[in-house]
Parts: structure tokens; sequence; C-alpha cells
């Protein structure tokens, strides 16, 4: 079976080669049945490798390294793409999926640009199956295969897990497709109205399983790791974030060519530089250049080959940048206090953003090399991130209200007055009834901020309310995705300024009062699962009027030889109380044990805002409706 | 002799419940616990990580609370005994230090100020208020 999965993926390396050829040639035709003959042929070939997984083929070794008998289902099937080999497999099947995509669904009215940009998709995913079959190819057999397989790292072994590796990629190979629409319009000298206008859903497409992805990765370290944070800036999430801004920021120049048609080389480079973050971001987390603990596949030797792929890559399209950009000038004329303004002074917030992240994250690298160990972590984000990042959430509701060309500069004073009276009323009351940092306050009002101001504009483009309902999607789904900001900023702050955690020692049958709760520890168990066995603590918490059993486990994977932390998370309103079983101690009297406690209030806000954001982009990307011009009527 | 040979059995378990007294000096504690990185693990504040020598630091660092030491002065006894890799804060002094709390600062305001210089012309208003005139609906989304 897996050999004719190896010989699909040898087939689908010569179709992509076609496919280059076909595409780069101008052939439309035959560069779209060549994409589905590829996707088709990878389909099957990563069909194989699952199949590998379910029937537990211990003679395949990628399955023998990665795989149990007795684990669920579910995580055999997961497992397919939860190592290195199996998840390089994906990547290649996602991008034949955007070429075929993109064969089916371009709308352009351009053929030879179409074919160019199949071409360039062609010539990226022979790039991403010659590193698959050569350097690291799943479909290996063993001459003696073992009885029983290694397992999957427990840690993986998660339902959020499951899903996330093929959300994540999803946008990060996406952005392939949008690099490939990018070089085929820099090949053609045109990237204008039409280019945007073609692009624009599909760097869309790429940006929402991105963000769901980011966010469900961020849902799983926060329940599964057992620390109580979702956010740790480790290097591994900094390398999804920097696509994700360079990302975001296209998605704000993009309107600026297709409305104006202007800005038009600085969208291009972001185009491009999206796939190329994309692809750094991999390299760093399979180099193991990089100390993380979310790295699970680290190989130096393959580093060094993704990091040629991406100067080939990326060094190509900058240089076929640098070629065509000073050809780019040209559109509507502007004013810095316009539309067009403030979506440029989006854009340098997120690149200046984008630049911090990288910056600290490779400065330790850097450092190094100077022999300087240092460390670069949370409190350095904290304080040259957010604030950058805040300059934009600020402005946000003041200037998307600004028409193109030129707005009215006026307004923006009682829009000062406006915020600042909101800022100073949180951080009063935040001093003196919440008895939080005045900064907290003053994060508390920008997420309030951000809400009111999503609400406003749409509001102000509206001005009846039967007038809402008659708006293009795409309004819509800006409205929600910058009140997901809003509501993201006010979860991201409560959390931070409001958290308590405590750790604390129980015998069976003592309780304790922690921040308005009881908690009492009934009994600890021991039980079994199909693949792991566990201590499992039973706790009755409660407070007032509210009674509940949370069983937090500390589980012991013998395949893997690993334990890992199983919390119990009680959800009241958008807060959390969650618990991590720790040790056994002996000691004087009865044996007791520890519990990591954490209160996190309004942390279910972070996630709503996430999908708040998710579900903006999936709006925009509905077509418009048919009454075009009463769309752009109302929004005017 | 026994005296001491149990206390030294009971010790650990007495560590674990050792959370201070008092909330906001926990808290303080708390937020050091952060951003100082165990020496032992991948890259793990002291807060998180469940190694022994995590353990003894982060005692140190509520001894250290519970005695009056300033947040500063926490943050040199660690750098002093295990090297500035030990804060996930980096030094702000020197040049590496200069470069990468000043870096981002300076590219936001450079950029801005790029910005600003290249839109401040009178030919430009004449020519956007020339194409206002021709479009009176100038915006659109």
């Amino acid at each position: 079976m897996i050999e004719a999965g190896h010989f699909l993926a040898c087939l689908s390396l010569t179709l992509s080669l076609g496919l280059a050829y076909a595409g780069l040639r101008g052939d439309r035709g035959l560069a779209g049945r060549l994409a589905f003959g590829l996707f088709a042929a990878l389909g099957l070939s990563f069909l194989t490798l699952i199949n590998a997984f379910l029937t537990s083929d211990f003679s395949v070794e990628l399955v023998a390294k990665n795989s149990h008998t007795l684990k669920p289902l579910l995580y055999k099937f997961a497992g397919t793409w939860g190592n290195h080999e199996g998840s390089m497999a994906l990547w290649c099947l996602v991008m034949a999926g955007f070429a075929a995509a993109g064969a089916q669904w371009m709308r352009s009215g351009r053929p030879d640009f179409e074919a160019r940009a199949l071409g360039v998709q062609g010539l990226l995913t022979s790039g991403a199956l010659a590193y698959l079959l050569f350097a690291s190819s799943p479909f290996l057999r063993l001459d003696q295969p073992p009885l029983q397989g290694a397992d999957l790292n427990p840690l993986l072994q998660d339902p959020a897990l499951a899903a996330h590796p093929p959300m994540l990629y999803l946008g990060y190979v996406g952005y392939s497709f949008v690099f490939a629409m990018a070089a085929a319009g820099l090949m053609e000298g045109r990237i204008d109205r039409v280019w945007a206008r073609s692009v624009r859903p599909w760097a869309m497409a790429a940006f929402v399983p991105l963000t769901l992805g980011i966010g469900l990765g961020s849902y799983w370290a926060y329940y599964e790791l057992g620390w109580g944070g979702w956010w740790f800036w480790d290097p591994v999430e900094n390398a999804s974030l920097m696509p994700w801004l360079v990302g975001a920021a296209f998605l704000h120049s993009v309107v600026v060519t297709e409305k104006r048609d202007s800005l038009r080389a600085w969208t291009a480079l972001l185009a491009v530089m999206a796939f190329c973050f994309s692809i750094l971001g991999a390299f760093l987390v399979r180099s193991g250049l990089l100390t993380s603990v979310h790295a699970f596949a680290v190989d130096p030797t393959r580093g060094a080959l993704l990091l040629a792929g991406l100067l080939a890559y990326g060094g190509g399209a900058l240089g076929l940048f640098a070629l065509r950009a000073p050809h780019l000038q040209g559109g509507a004329p502007h004013l810095m206090v316009s539309r067009e303004g403030a979506l440029i002074g989006n854009n340098l917030v997120l690149s200046v953003a984008t630049l911090t992240v990288l910056l600290g994250t490779l400065f330790p690298l850097v450092a190094e090399a100077f022999g300087q160990a240092l460390s670069v972590g949370e409190p350095y984000f904290n304080l040259t991130f957010t604030p950058i990042m805040a300059v934009a959430l600020i402005a946000l509701p003041v200037v998307q209200a600004w028409s193109w060309g030129k707005a009215d500069w006026t307004l923006v004073w009682r829009w000062a007055l406006g915020f600042l009276a909101v800022v100073g009323a949180f951080m009063l009351a935040g001093v003196a009834l919440w008895e939080i940092p005045l900064l907290s306050g003053a994060g508390f009002a920008l997420g309030v901020w951000l809400v009111f101001g999503a609400a406003r504009e749409i509001w102000r483009r509206a001005g009846r309310v039967d007038r809402l309902w008659r708006f293009p999607a795409r309004v819509w789904g800006m409205t929600l995705a910058h009140a997901g900001l809003g509501v993201f900023t006010l979860g991201a702050v409560g959390e931070t300024a409001l958290r308590f955690h405590t750790t604390l020692a129980l015998a069976e049958g003592q309780s304790v009062e922690v921040a308005g709760w009881t908690v009492q520890l009934d009994d600890v168990e021991a039980i079994e699962g199909p693949n792991w066995y566990a201590d499992r603590a039973s706790l009755t918490v409660s407070r007032a009027g509210e009674t509940v059993l949370l069983q937090p486990q500390k589980r012991i994977y013998p395949a893997a030889r690993m334990p890992t932390t199983e919390t119990a998370i009680h959800s009241f309103g958008t807060s959390d109380l969650y618990l991590a079983l720790g040790d056994r101690r002996t000691g004087e009297g009865a044996a007791r044990w520890t519990f990591e406690i954490f209160i996190n209030p309004m942390i279910s806000l972070v996630y709503w805002g996430v999908c708040l954001i998710g579900l903006g982009g999936v709006l925009s990307l509905l077509p418009r409706r048919g009454s075009g011009a009463d769309g752009g009527r109302a929004a005017g | 002799m026994i005296k001491v040979l149990i206390l030294s059995c009971v010790w650990p378990f007495l560590q674990v419940a050792a959370t201070l007294d008092d909330p906001a000096a926990e808290a303080r504690a708390q937020d050091l616990m952060r951003e100082i990185r165990c020496v032992a693990c991948e890259n793990e504040p002291i807060s998180q990580s469940g190694s022994e020598i995590a353990a003894d630091m982060r005692a140190r660092v509520r001894d250290m609370v519970s005695q009056g030491y300033s947040d500063e002065e926490i943050r040199d006894w660690f750098v002093a005994r295990y090297g500035a890799f030990v804060l996930f804060r980096p030094p702000v002094g020197g040049l590496s230090g200069g470069l990468l709390w000043g870096l981002p600062f300076f590219l936001f305001l450079a950029g801005a100020g790029a910005l600003i210089l290249q839109r401040r012309n009178g030919s430009l208003i004449d020519e956007v208020e020339a194409v206002a005139a021709d479009h009176p609906d100038g915006s659109g989304e």
C-alpha cells in the first residue's frame, strides 16, 4: 500500500513540474487539468499514509515511530500529521489543494495571469515535494517491523491538537497561493485593481484558518500544559504570529489597491512576504535553532534545506519585485488624512509589530553569535509590541470613518476627547472599584472603545436600522473582525490584570478557601485509559449556590514514557477556575497532593475575540449580493 | 539530630504551600517568577517549570521579596548569579540592549515621520481636490 503512496507522490512531483512548465508558458487549460491531477494523485498518496496509521502498519518506519495499537482511533488518524514527515506531506497536499482550488475558482478574466499563478504554485509545490521525497520521506519501510509502535507524543493526543496543524497549514500554505498570484502579477507587470480584486479572497482564505489555527494552538497550550496561561511569546508562537500580522497588513493594503489603484508595489511586497514569513516560521520551528516548548520535530539538516528554499523562493520573488516595483507607481492621489492614510498607518503599525516580533525572536541567536547569552520573553514584547499595536487600536474607531482621498480632520478632536473620557472613567473605576493598576484600567477602556467603535462605524454607514441588513457581507465582516479585536483586548487585559494563582497541598478530605471558593479534595484514585493510566483527583469546588465536581488528572503514557497534566476547568461567566494536579507529598501525617489553582477572569473573551475575527473573515468571503450599487451607496 | 532529620523530610512539603501572606507581595513575587528563566529547562519561566532548581529559585524570589528587596535588586541578584540569560527581560543598556529595545520605536517613528513628510506638499492638496471635484462621491467601503 505505502509503495503505491510513494509512487503517487513521485508522480505528483512530475505533475507539479509539468504544472510549473505549462503554467509559466501561459497554457491555462493544461495548467488547470494538471493542478486537478496533482491534487488527486497527492490526495490518494496521503490516503495511503492515513491508512498505514489507521491499520497500525509498523513495517512503515513513520508509523512505528509515531503510533501505537492502543491509541484511540482519532489520534491514529491525526497522528498522520503529528510528526515531521507526515506534516510535510500535509503541507504538500494543502499546496496542491490550493492549486486545484485556484484552477477551479480563480476569476480574474485574465487567462495568462491565472496560468502563470498556477505555474508558480506548481513550482512551489515541486520544491516542497522534492523536500518531502528526498529529505523527509514518510514512505520508508523497515526491514524488521517491530510488534508495537513507539506512540505519538502524548501532549499531542488531544482533540484541539488533531485539528490545529491542518488549520495552521491551511493558513501558512494558503499564503503560497497569494505569493504565486503576486509573482504572476509581477511577471506581467500588472499589479492593479483587477489583480487586487482576484487576490483578496485567497488572502482571506488563508487568513481565516491561520487565525483559528493560532487560536486552537493557544487554547491547547492553555488547558494541556497546565500553566494557566494562553500566550507565552515562545519562538514557535511567534513564528505563527508573524505571517498572521503580515497577512492582516495585506488584507488592509489590498483594499487601497482594489479601490484606488494605489499602493500597488507595497501590496505586492506584502503578498510575497506573507509566505516568506510562513517558510521562515517552518524553518525556525523545524531546525531546532531556537529552543521552544512547542517544537516537536527538530532536525538541523532539514533546517538548512528549508533555509535554502526560503532564500531561493523569497530571493527570486524579491528580485522580481525589485525589477518591477519602479513601474508600479500611480493611482488616485490622497492626503495623509484620508482612508488611504488610515490604511497606510495600519500597515506601518503591523509591519513594525512584525519586525519587533522577528527582532525579539532572533535576537538571542544573534547575541549568542557575539558571545552574549540572553533571553527575550514576555516582558520585552509587552513593553514594545503591545504599545505599538495599541496605537493602531486607539486610532481604529476614529480613522475608519475617514473617506478616500481627503477626510474631514476637524472631527478628530471630538473623538480624542471621547477617548480620553473613556480612558479616564475606566482608570478611575479601575483604581476605586476593582483595585487594578491604572494601565489595566486603560486596557479595559481600549477594549470597550474598539467594540463601541465597530458598532458606531456600521451605524454611521447605515443611519437607519433597515439598512443594516442590506450591507454587503464584507462590511459586516469588517465590523465583526474589528469588534473581535476589542473583545480579545478585554479578555487579554482582564486575564493579565485580574488573574490569581496559588499552589495548594491538600490531604484527602481536607478543604481550603481560595479567592471566594471552597476547594475540597474528596479523593485521588488510580484510573486507566486505552493507552495511559492516571491519578485522578476528585475535588468539590463550591461557592454560594454553586457546587461543581472537578477531576484533574496526571497521566502517564507508558509507551512514550511521558507524563501529561490533564487540567480540570470550571467556567463561570467569562472566567475560568482552573485546576492542575501536581505531585503526591508524604511527610508528617496523611499524604498530601499539590494543586496549581488559577482563577482566570475573562479568559473566554480571548477565544471569543479570535472566533469573531475568524467569523468576520468568513463573512467577507461571501459573494456580494445582487444590488452592488445600493451597497456601495449605503457605504458612502 | 533526629529532629533535624524529621525537619529535612518535612521541609519540601512545607515549602509547597509557602506562598507569602501579604497578597501584594505574593503578586509581586509571581510577576517576577514569570520573567525569570528556569536554568534547567527548554524555554520556561520558573513560574511554570516543574524542575527542582525552579522550585529553589521560586523560593529565593519569595524570600527576597519578603525581606524587602526591590524588583531591580532581585533581578540583579539573579543576573549576578546566573548571567543575563536568566531574565526574559533583556537588559536595556549597552549596544545590544539599545538596539533591541530602541529599534521597534525608532522604526515606528521614522516610518511615521517619512509618511507625513511625503504627504506635506501643496501641489498634492490641489491634485486631491481636483480629483475630488471630478468624483464627488469619493468614498467607498
